[in-house]
């Protein structure tokens, strides 16, 4: 599949084609946001062009770990970082035909098929807007749209605080998690005690996952990432083969930003909602 | 978006991950991270390394209107093995884990870690449940105006939380746990002879139930005191097995475990302040915020 824009297939040129963009004002829109979501995008000084997607269907290689070994299954991490990656370049794709500022409400999602263990489907949706008023300091990276899996609410918030949103940015690394021989599992019994490989192990995966996401924020030149969130996952791989996948919102500082109004100084409130 | 590259310097190859896995040996085996990883902290706190944290924008605005700054995430573990005692494989195991998170905190020079997380893991594809990984992680904050800390205060709320505990004169010092698990041996059964058409009580597995509760209750108090004057223990978490006779106990019985967690604070209730509380319209939407739930996963 191809990787630039013009390589769009075209019933996708033609959904797009039909969605409202920055050029074509009277088009409509589509989007997945609440009420709520689509008012403070609009109070962000947003407005929504369409759903964007990207998915890749990806086959994962073999790799065998050493029965009794702690090690990374590198093959293993880079499907799952390169099959991600081709989601999220195809949904940006489809952001930069509509000429967006950038996607928000990023949903990225891994489903295992039924059919074969192997073969896994990676999806990346989200809601690609615009500033309304044209503003150009709202791009991701190289010019690109921005990417968040922040939901409108907190982009306004964001904003707000004095940061604007980067890139989606993540980390991922699949480990395998030593067996304990014989010998060790018969010491112990009966007693209460630390098992370390297995500690060690998992230290190591979460450490590699956040280095990678960290080091991804800092080549979108990121002065810090939000919302962080760590996923665990088996995917349904052979036994003591985990996933550690780290991801967030690369953010940067807004040079021009006010100082933070007096009205957003966090009060005691209850809300009265239903 | 960058290619994948290969794994960090640390890991190039065999020989990488083996170098790697001898650095974490010495490291656990000593009560300190590897080399690499006191470095990553370290790039983070001086800034050529992006700032983490768990916390939403919501959170940012704690950075500007109360002087709470994120440094990094910070984590710790310990796999587990309970030959003897759950209650004490699960207090061990998770003060361990604390005790780590807390030293990558100290390292970054955190004056606290917020939003502290806690998850257990069992080995995937495995049904073994006599052991298991405890888990932590938060984002290290540091204090305006205060100096490095080489014990930050641990507490299981927000930043945002954090800030408004600190200015009613209440100070998190640490997350206080209480563990209990015990058995019940029921020779008559749960409901025995006629009894099965009644409307009753069981009162056996009543007391046995509430008997584990209280003793975990027991140990939270111990814990909280030993850490401040108050715990806000907003975790709990009970299971009640049946377990089929067998060769070797010919009665039905039943497993209770408890626990419970929370964050010991240090306060004097006679100088709590007063907030007035106002009654807004939220226009959030619930679940879509990134608002971390501290209970996930606990168990």
């Amino acid at each position: 599949m191809s990787e630039t824009v013009e390589g769009l297939p075209q019933h996708a040129r033609e959904r797009l084609q039909g969605l409202r963009d920055t050029s074509r004002r009277g088009g409509i829109f589509t989007s997945d946001f609440s009420v709520n979501e689509f008012l403070m995008v609009g109070e962000a000084g947003f407005e929504p062009l369409g759903l964007v997607v990207g998915s890749c269907i990806y086959h994962t290689g073999i790799q065998y770990a050493g029965w009794a070994r702690n090690q990374e299954m590198a093959v293993l991490s880079q499907a799952m970082y390169e099959a991600r990656e081709l989601a999220m370049t195809r949904m940006e794709q489809e952001a930069q035909s509509l000429s967006a500022d950038g996607v928000v409400g990023v949903r990225l999602e891994v489903k295992r098929m039924d059919w074969d263990k192997d073969i896994l489907e990676f999806l990346a949706i989200g809601t690609a807007i615009a500033h309304a008023k044209g503003h150009p300091g709202f791009k991701g990276p190289a010019g690109k749209p921005f990417t968040s899996d922040l939901s409108g609410q907190d982009l306004w918030m964001l904003l707000q605080s004095g940061y604007r949103p980067l890139a989606l940015v993540m980390g991922s690394c699949v480990y395998h998690v030593a067996h304990q021989g014989m010998f060790q599992s018969l010491g112990n019994v009966g007693r209460n005690v630390e098992m370390p490989l297995f500690t060690q192990a998992l230290y190591d995966a979460r450490e590699l996952a956040m280095e990678r996401m960290q080091q991804e924020a800092k080549e979108a030149g990121a002065e810090g990432v939000v919302a962080m969130q760590l996923h665990e996952g088996s995917h349904n791989w052979q036994p003591h083969v985990i996933e550690f996948f780290a991801i967030g919102t690369a953010v940067k500082p807004i040079e021009d930003a006010a100082i933070i109004p007096e009205r957003l100084v966090p009060q005691i409130v209850i809300p009265v909602n239903d | 978006m960058p290619l994948f590259r290969p794994p960090g310097s640390s890991n190039n190859g065999d020989g990488g991950s083996i170098a790697r896995q001898a650095a974490w040996n010495e490291a656990l085996a000593h009560s300190t991270v590897p080399g690499f990883v006191k470095d990553r902290l370290a790039q983070t706190v001086a800034g050529t390394r992006p700032w983490v944290t768990t916390a939403g924008p919501a959170g940012l605005l704690a950075q500007r209107s109360h002087g709470i700054r994120p440094l990094g995430l910070v984590s710790g573990n310990c796999w587990f093995h309970f030959g003897y005692s759950w209650t004490r494989g699960h207090y061990e195991g998770w003060h361990t884990a604390i005790d780590r998170l807390r030293l990558e905190a100290a390292l970054m020079g955190a004056n606290a870690v917020v939003d502290v997380t806690m998850r257990v893991r069992r080995m995937p594809g495995t049904e073994n449940e006599s052991h298991m990984d405890y888990a932590v992680m938060g984002t290290a904050v540091r204090l305006e105006g205060l100096p490095e800390s080489a014990n930050p205060a641990l507490a299981t709320v927000s930043a945002l939380e954090f800030a408004r505990l600190l200015e009613a004169g209440i100070v998190p010092v640490g997350i206080a746990i209480g563990a209990h698990y015990d058995w019940l041996a029921l020779p008559g059964g749960v409901t025995p002879g006629a009894a099965t058409f009644w409307n009753q009580e069981i009162t056996p597995l009543s007391t046995f139930l509430t008997q584990v509760r209280r003793r975990a209750l027991q140990e939270l108090r111990d814990d909280g005191t030993r850490l401040g004057s108050g715990v806000l223990a907003h975790t709990q978490h009970t299971e009640l097995y049946a377990i089929e006779p067998d060769e070797n106990n010919p009665y039905p019985r039943f497993l209770a475990r408890y626990i419970a967690i929370g964050t010991a604070i240090l306060h004097d209730s006679r100088s709590r302040r007063q907030f007035g509380v106002r009654p807004v319209m939220s226009v959030s939407d619930s679940g879509r915020l990134g608002v971390t739930d501290t209970t996930r996963e606990v168990l």
